[in-house]
C-alpha cells in the first residue's frame, strides 16, 4: 500500500480522501504523463510541457485533484502569464469539479504582488493606496528627475529616459549590476555610471515619497518584503501550501526567488513550462530558471509531456528537427 | 535543454512547405492567393494566421490584404491602455485615488490650454503643500472634499478641472459615474487635441464600459495597470464582431494560440533570425525557439515563406538566403516551392 505522509502544519491538516471516492476518473481522462503530473502532490515538481501537449488541461485537472483531496482552495496559489489564463483555468476546474475551484488564488506574479503589497504596504514604507506606474509613466518620471538634476544640459550626452528605464529595469529583473549592462549595451555611457546611479537613487526616492511603484517595484518589493520579514514570509508560506507556476520558462530571476521564498516551509511547488518556448529574454526572463530548477530543488521530479494533440506528425517532425539542430546541450 | 520529441497518434497530414518568392511583393501575393484558396476549401479566416518575427515585416502584406478585401486583425502593436487618450482618462481617475500622484497631475494639467511644464510644476507644488487627507479608518489617506476646493486663485480652466474632480470625488460616486462625468469634461479637450477624435472616442466608450464593471476606483486602476483589457480601436482596425477576420501577429503575441493554417513570412536570414542576434549564441538560440513556437502553432497546414531579394539599409547588404533554422532541412521534412 502507498503511504501518504502529511507534513506537520499549524492548523489545517490535509483531510485525506480515499482515491476511490474521487468523483473524477483521472486515469481515464488523462494520458500517462499528464496523470502522473496531476496526481503528484507533495514536494517539488517540474513539468516539461511541449507545445500542444495539454498543458492547460493538466493544470486544470491538478487544481481539481488537489481540491478533491481536501486542500483548501485558497491554500493553492496558481501563477500564470496573463490574468485571463488563470481565470480560464480556474473556471474550467470549477466546471470539471465544482465551484470550490473558483476560490483558488490565481493570477499573474504582478497581480499577486499587488495584492500582498496592498496588505503589507506600511512594512515597506508605502501606503496601501499606492499608484502603479506603467512603463511610459515611469519614463516620464525619469525624464523629470533627469531635468531636475540638470543632467539634460550637460556637455556630454546623457542617456534618454527610455535607455534609463531599460537599464534600471533590466538590472533589477536580471539581478545584474548596472555597470555590466552599461558595458555591454551602452558602452558610450560607461563613464557616466556614477551620475546614472545618482539618478537612479533619486528615482527610487521620488517614487517612495509620492507613493508610486513601477512594475518592477511590485516584484522587487514583494521579494524584499518576504526575504526580510520572517513573519510575513511564514504567514504567506502557511497560507499558500501548494504553489503552481505556469509558463515557468518565461519567469525572471526575481520571480524564481519569490517562488523559492514562498515555498520555504513546504517545498510544494509545481512549475510547468517548455524550455523550448522561452522567448522573452529581451525583457529579463531567463531560460535558466527552468533549466536549473532540478538543481535548485534537489529532489525534484521531472515529468515530460510529449504527446501532442494539436498538429499533424509532419508539422511535429519539422518542429522537432528545428530544435535538434540547436547548439545547446540536452538533458 | 530538456530532450523531448513531440509525437501524435493522429495519422496523415501534408508536408510543411518552404516557399521562396523573388521579392517581397510576390511573397505577399502568394500569401493572399493561398489564403483565398484555403478559404475556398472551407477553412474560415479565423482558422488562419500569418506570423512574423517583427511587426514591420507585415506592412506590404497588409496592403495586399486590403486590396484583396480580406479583413484582418493585427496583434503585437500598441496596447489599448498605452494610447494617449486612454492614458488621459486613467490619469484623472488616478489623482482622485492618490492626490500625490505627480505624474498624473502633470499629464492632466498639461492638457489645458496655456499650461506648460512650468505652470504645471507650480500647481503640483501647491497641491503637495496642501492638507490632502482626513484620517481614514483603514489607515488610508483618501482626499477630503475640502481638498478639491482650495484652488480658487488659478485660471478658469484649472479651476474647472478641480471643480470636475471635486464633483466626482466622493467614494459614493461609482467608477462608472466618475468616468461618465470626466468624459463630459474631457470631450472638448479630445476634440481639440486629436484629428482622429471620432475613432478615439470609440476607445473611450469601451473604457466607459469597462469602468462600469467596477465598484471601486482602486481595483479598477490596479487592473488597468496590471493588464490591459483589449487592443485599441485606433491602433488595430478591427471589423465588427460577427465578421470573420484573418490574424496577423508577431510570434511573441501568438504564444499559446493555434490555427488550422499558419504562414510564417520573412523566414529570411537577416530578418529571422534578426541581423543583430547573429553575433550571440544565446540570442540565436532564442530566435530558434521563436521559430519553434511559430511552427507549433499550426494544426494542419504550415507554409514558411521568404523573399529572395531584400536590400538591408542598415548593413548595405542584400538578403537572399532562407533562415538558417530551415535551410538545408531535407525535402522529406520540408517541401520546397517557388512562386512564379
Amino acid at each position: 500500500m502507498k503511504k501518504f505522509t502529511l507534513k506537520p502544519s499549524a492548523n489545517d491538516t490535509l483531510q485525506l480522501v480515499h482515491p476511490r471516492t474521487l468523483t473524477i476518473n483521472y486515469k481515464q481522462e488523462l494520458n500517462e504523463a499528464q496523470y502522473e503530473a496531476v496526481t503528484s502532490v507533495d514536494g517539488p515538481h517540474l513539468v516539461i510541457a511541449g507545445a500542444g501537449t495539454g498543458k492547460t488541461r493538466t493544470i486544470v485537472y491538478r487544481v481539481a485533484y488537489l481540491v478533491e483531496l481536501g486542500v483548501k482552495p485558497d491554500h493553492i496559489l496558481l501563477l500564470t502569464f496573463t490574468r485571463k489564463a488563470a481565470q480560464e483555468m480556474l473556471r474550467k476546474a470549477a466546471i470539471l469539479l465544482d465551484s470550490r475551484c473558483e476560490n483558488v488564488s490565481g493570477g499573474t506574479f504582478h497581480s499577486f504582488a499587488n495584492k500582498v503589497l496592498r496588505k503589507y504596504a506600511s512594512l515597506i514604507g508605502y501606503e496601501a493606496n499606492f499608484t502603479i506606474l506603467d512603463q511610459s509613466d515611469a519614463e516620464d518620471v525619469l525624464s523629470l528627475i533627469r531635468a531636475r538634476l540638470k543632467y539634460d544640459t550637460k556637455e556630454k550626452r546623457f542617456p534618454r529616459k527610455e535607455a534609463l528605464y531599460d537599464l534600471y529595469s533590466r538590472s533589477l529583473n536580471t539581478l545584474t549590476p548596472m555597470k555590466e549592462i552599461l558595458a555591454v549595451d551602452y558602452p558610450q555611457y560607461l563613464e557616466l555610471e556614477s551620475d546614472i546611479q545618482t539618478l537612479h537613487k533619486a528615482y527610487e526616492q521620488y517614487k517612495k515619497q509620492h507613493n508610486l511603484m513601477d512594475y518592477d517595484d511590485l516584484l522587487v518589493n514583494l521579494a524584499r518584503l518576504i526575504s526580510q520579514n520572517e513573519v510575513v514570509r511564514g504567514t504567506l508560506s502557511d497560507r499558500y501550501k501548494y504553489i503552481m507556476v505556469d509558463e515557468y520558462q518565461d519567469t525572471n530571476k526575481v520571480q524564481a526567488e519569490i517562488i523559492a521564498l514562498l515555498a520555504f516551509k513546504h517545498r510544494n511547488v509545481m512549475v510547468v513550462g517548455d524550455d523550448a518556448q522561452s522567448i522573452y529574454a529581451f525583457r529579463g526572463s531567463t531560460i535558466k530558471n527552468i533549466l536549473s530548477f532540478p538543481e535548485e530543488f534537489a529532489d525534484c521530479k521531472v515529468i515530460k509531456l510529449e504527446e501532442n494533440y494539436r498538429s499533424t506528425q509532419p508539422i511535429l517532425n519539422l518542429a522537432n528537427e528545428i530544435l535538434k539542430r540547436g547548439s545547446i546541450h540536452r538533458k | 535543454m530538456f530532450y523531448k520529441e513531440l509525437f501524435t497518434h493522429k495519422s496523415g497530414g501534408n508536408l510543411p512547405q518552404l516557399v521562396s518568392a523573388e521579392n517581397e511583393n510576390l511573397q505577399s501575393r502568394f500569401v493572399v492567393q493561398k489564403i483565398l484558396e484555403l478559404r475556398e476549401q472551407g477553412i474560415p479566416l479565423e482558422e488562419m494566421a500569418v506570423l512574423f518575427r517583427s511587426s514591420f515585416l507585415s506592412f506590404d502584406l497588409e496592403i495586399e490584404l486590403t486590396k484583396a478585401n480580406i479583413p484582418f486583425r493585427k496583434f503585437g502593436g500598441f496596447k489599448f491602455v498605452e494610447t494617449a487618450h486612454v492614458k488621459d482618462m486613467i490619469a484623472y481617475l488616478r489623482v482622485l485615488e492618490n492626490p500625490r500622484d505627480v505624474v498624473s497631475w502633470n499629464r492632466i494639467l498639461m492638457l489645458l490650454d496655456g499650461v506648460g511644464p512650468r505652470t504645471a510644476e507650480k500647481v503640483v507644488d501647491d497641491i503637495l503643500k496642501r492638507k490632502i487627507t482626513e484620517p481614514g479608518s483603514g489607515g488610508e489617506s483618501l482626499p477630503s472634499t475640502k481638498f478639491w476646493m482650495q484652488f480658487n486663485d488659478y485660471s478658469d480652466n484649472i479651476q474647472k478641472l478641480f471643480g470636475t474632480l471635486k464633483d466626482v470625488s466622493s467614494p459614493n460616486v461609482t467608477p462608472g459615474e466618475k468616468t461618465y462625468h470626466i468624459l463630459q469634461y474631457y470631450e472638448p479637450i479630445l476634440r481639440a487635441r486629436y484629428d482622429d477624435h471620432t475613432k478615439r472616442k470609440k476607445d473611450l466608450d469601451m473604457f466607459q464600459n469597462i469602468t462600469e464593471r467596477y465598484k471601486d476606483i482602486g481595483s479598477l486602476l490596479s487592473d488597468l495597470a496590471l493588464q490591459p483589457p483589449n487592443e485599441s480601436i485606433v491602433d488595430v482596425e478591427s471589423p465588427g464582431p460577427e465578421e470573420e477576420f484573418l490574424t496577423l501577429s508577431t510570434i511573441h503575441s501568438a504564444k499559446g494560440l493555434e490555427w488550422n493554417s499558419v504562414f510564417i513570412i520573412y523566414a529570411l536570414e537577416g530578418r529571422f533570425p534578426t541581423m543583430r542576434s547573429v553575433a550571440s549564441d544565446e540570442e540565436i538560440e532564442e530566435e530558434r525557439r521563436l521559430m519553434y513556437v511559430a511552427c507549433t502553432r499550426a494544426k494542419e497546414n504550415l507554409m514558411i515563406t521568404y523573399p529572395m531579394n531584400i536590400y538591408d539599409r542598415e548593413s548595405g547588404m542584400i538578403l537572399t538566403k532562407p533562415s538558417r533554422f530551415i535551410q538545408g532541412i531535407g525535402e522529406k521534412l520540408l517541401e520546397p516551392w517557388v512562386v512564379e
